[in-house]
């Protein structure tokens, strides 16, 4: 109800932007999954403070790269699979979704990853959460309420600000993280080039895209409420990278500083020590439970809208099986995928999580140079078009993840 | 001949010299089905991109399409604006199936020889179609003859095609239906919300106004008051005489203040000043859900009188299923259903046949309570009554409906991706 449009025109202004608000926030807060987390400590783990220059480069790239798919979302009152089914024809839609298929398997599977490694932080054998849990995202994503799955979950992510006291309290050499905050540093191996692949990966995803540009068409936002939401989006990568930027902290101050490998989850947590002591592995197990169940629920449903929708194919929630055979399907398969590859015994967590932001990595160009095209198009855009300040960044993004992994292909290939 | 076999044919002239490749396909909308009048082309000569207009063709068809003339005496001609390409504007476009209130694509067009002309006869929105234009429909049929079976086709008549243009993103949506007045309103709401704010009120705009107030109320309170603001207020007024005052009631609380009084300045002074005191209850109480269009009858009255007296007055009220009899001072009394009074002989008067033990409810009383009232004495509508026993209005059970079911059956989308 927009009762509150009665209101003193400051409070109705704090009062529309709370009302639109969540988008950006659940984004943002999904995006620290299980490979979030993964990817960051290593690299804090591994290269010390060496890549925070990158993660800033990367929280102005996420913060425009969402920004747009949020605009596109309240100009056109379309979804990105919409928009790219209408514009490219099958053939290229076709090559979309697989792309973005591949991408949120890895996702999905990330995730269940989190879920396992959080699982056996308290001693829970995987083999027995994993079937839980996936039965418990099925079920209440498909029969119980999202809403209430989206808070619950949500509420679970607070742990992750732990972090940010975390990483105050391990007593970093601030000189050092600064300098390489804003002095880029580079190294042509191959596990760098990997690693810097996925931090850009994790923070900017396909699926939050997708995901992104979906809730604001459903939750109705109209180009004129459009500024509100802009805030919202801008504040949630801000968010998302201040945590982030903790993480490598907390991990370059503890692990890095110590030469400690993180080779199984437990080797992470131990970040978290500085602020809670014997306390660490608690608190991360429940950070990355939280985060990582939230974002399989939402990647899952999200890929099962879009490929519907991009193939017109029926879907909703609300709908039975027999009407949305392939929705259900689909959402049903990802399940089943995400979670067996996990109940594989000798398969190590840690290296799954990492690799499937890698992988979301090298395959993001793709889905970002769509949204390009699409942005850049008057017909579907008006005067809403992308600034050239806008094309720069986004732009530069596609560059440097097709440059690094030219490199990575070229520096895996070629004995060092 | 379906529109994807077409787009890459090669175009020969009357010898079998190349002309150029087809692009897409040009056609005239208006008629039920609209006429192919040209093919956009790129040339083998000058790689630009002409239009060949059907005039200048001999044979079309799925593996070439020939000129009547030879290559050098071919009159080409250019692109005008505002004419329709098949796939760039109705490829891959949204079709709101109004049978089945869903959304699905359009994967194909089918075109066909009529007489002399060739015409866009179906658009192809099944999975055949979407195989069609991947190039893979040959491979799977090779593959399912082997189990005696075919890829089913999905085909709706252009016939049954309306275009809704819109002046921004220049997205078809089409209904395979002829009148969407003929649909149920909470159909044609259902498709209002799936559909973008653009074809929203295209789409909205096109409805007489007795549907669109039958709709209106079937959408959720934001996407209506959106739409209320955006068409233009001749006909928003027309649209809210046609209501119910509770539920214009509702609508106008969700606008901005400025709007609201704009409205309630233009409404008939007698609807508005009903509004203005609906507009002051909490929208959660019974005096925020109650409609002030109801009936009340002196005690006195005989059951032959009160019959006559609904036949005028009973036009405007909500519900007329039960009616409320009050004393001298209007304060309630009693209730009749409409089955006692017709069962009633003619000259008992209204106190000796009603009920006196009559539920009721208070202006303040919670939306859930009142809706729990309701519900438990399975009530068609409830008295909402002011502190001294008068009647203020009647909530009746279709405001309350949301609350009474489970929250399942009302789920709506929740989000998507």
């Amino acid at each position: 109800m927009m009762r509150f449009l009665r209101l003193p025109k400051f409070s109705r202004r704090i009062l529309i932007f709370l009302a639109i608000m969540g988008p950006g926030i659940i984004t943002a807060c999904a995006d620290n999954d299980a490979g979030g987390i993964t990817t960051y400590s290593v690299a804090g783990a591994s290269f010390g403070y060496e890549m925070l220059w990158g993660l800033l480069l990367i929280t102005i790239a996420l913060a425009v790269v969402q920004e747009m798919c949020a605009r596109m979302g309240a100009v056109t009152g379309k979804g990105l699979s919409d928009l790219i089914r209408e514009n490219f024809g099958v053939r290229w839609t076709m090559f979309a979704m697989v792309i973005l298929l591949i991408a949120n398997l890895f996702t999905i599977i990330a995730d269940f990853a989190g879920i396992a490694a959080s699982g056996e932080i308290f001693g829970i054998s995987r083999f027995f959460f994993i079937p839980l849990m996936a039965g418990i995202i099925w079920f209440t994503v498909l029969r119980g309420s999202y809403k209430i799955v989206e808070r619950v979950f949500l509420g679970f992510c607070l742990a992750q600000f732990a972090y940010i006291f975390s990483g105050f309290m391990a007593h970093p050499d601030w000189s050092l993280a600064l300098r390489h905050t804003v002095v880029p540093s580079f190294r042509m191996d191959a596990h760098f080039v990997l690693l810097l692949i996925g931090v850009i990966g994790t923070t900017i995803t396909p699926w939050m895209q997708f995901y992104i540009q979906s809730s604001i068409r459903d939750k109705g936002i109209t180009v004129k409420q459009y500024k509100y939401e802009r805030l919202e989006v801008l504040f949630g990568a801000f968010l998302t990278d201040f945590v982030s930027f903790f993480i490598i902290v907390a991990c370059a101050a503890t692990l890095f500083k110590y030469g400690i490998r993180i080779e199984t989850a437990k080797d992470a947590a131990v970040a978290l020590g500085p602020l809670a002591g014997e306390f660490a592995e608690t608190l991360f197990a429940l950070g990355l439970f939280g985060a990582s169940t939230l974002t399989a629920s939402i990647v899952t449903l999200s890929s099962s809208y879009a490929i519907c929708e991009a193939f017109g194919w029926e879907n909703g929630i609300n709908k039975n099986f027999r009407e949305a055979p392939i929705f259900y399907g689909l959402f049903t398969f990802l399940i089943l995928i995400g979670a067996g590859v996990v109940m594989w015994p000798q398969l190590s967590l840690i290296v799954v999580m990492l690799l499937s932001q890698e992988v979301n990595g090298i395959l993001l160009p793709f889905i970002l140079i769509f949204m390009l095209i699409l942005i850049n198009n008057r017909r579907i855009m008006g005067k809403e078009v992308n600034s050239t300040f806008y094309n720069v960044i986004a732009g530069s993004v596609v560059a440097a993840l097709i440059l690094l992994t030219a490199i990575l292909i070229v520096t895996s290939l070629l004995p060092v | 001949m379906f529109v994807s076999d077409l787009i890459g044919d090669p175009v020969v002239d009357r010898v079998q010299e190349p002309v150029g490749r087809v692009k897409d396909i040009i056609i005239t909308l208006g008629e039920t089905f609209p006429k192919v009048t040209g093919l956009l082309i790129k040339r083998e000569d000058n790689k630009k991109e002409a239009v060949l207009l059907l005039a200048e063709v001999d044979l079309i068809g799925p593996q070439f399409v020939a000129t009547k003339s030879i290559k050098s005496r071919i009159i080409f001609t250019e692109l005008r604006e505002g004419e329709v390409l098949l796939e760039r504007d109705i490829f891959d476009k949204q079709i709101v199936d109004v049978d089945g209130a869903r959304v699905i694509r359009v994967n194909d067009l089918k075109l066909a020889k009529v007489e002399q002309e060739v015409r866009l006869i179906a658009a192809d929105t099944g999975l055949t179609g979407l195989l069609r234009r991947l190039g893979m429909l040959r491979l799977v049929n090779w593959v399912l003859k082997f189990f005696g079976r075919q890829a089913p086709e999905t085909l709706i008549g252009w016939d049954h095609v309306e275009s809704l243009k819109t002046d921004f993103n220049k997205g078809y949506i089409a209904i395979p239906h002829k009148r969407t007045a003929e649909l149920h309103p909470a159909d044609i709401a259902h498709i209002i919300s799936q559909v973008n704010p653009d074809q929203r009120k295209e789409l909205f705009t096109s409805l007489s106004e007795k549907t669109a107030a039958e709709s209106l109320h079937e959408l959720e309170p934001m996407i209506g008051a959106m739409l209320l603001q955006t068409i233009d207020t001749k006909k928003a007024l027309g649209i809210l005489e046609k209501m119910p005052v509770d539920e214009v009631a509702d609508l106008l609380g969700d606008l901005p203040p400025e709007r609201t009084e704009e409205f309630l300045r233009l409404i008939r002074i007698k609807k508005s000043a009903e509004i203005r005191k609906l507009l002051k209850h909490h929208d959660e109480t019974a005096g925020g859900l109650m409609t002030t269009e109801f009936i009340t009858l002196p005690r006195s009255l005989t059951v032959e009188e009160t019959i006559n007296r609904l036949r005028e007055t009973a036009p405007s009220a909500e519900t007329i299923y039960y009616l409320y009899v009050v004393d001298e001072t209007e304060r309630l009394v009693g209730v009749l259903s409409l089955r006692n009074l017709i069962i009633s002989l003619p000259e008992k008067r209204l106190e000796e046949v009603m009920i006196r033990d009559c539920i009721t409810v208070t202006v303040e009383m919670n939306q859930r309570q009142v809706a729990e009232v309701i519900s438990k004495y399975n009530l068609l509508a409830v008295p909402v009554v002011d502190g001294e026993g008068r009647v203020q209005g009647i909530v009746t059970v279709d405001d309350v409906i949301d609350l009474i079911l489970p929250p399942v059956s009302r789920r709506k989308r929740q989000m998507l991706g």
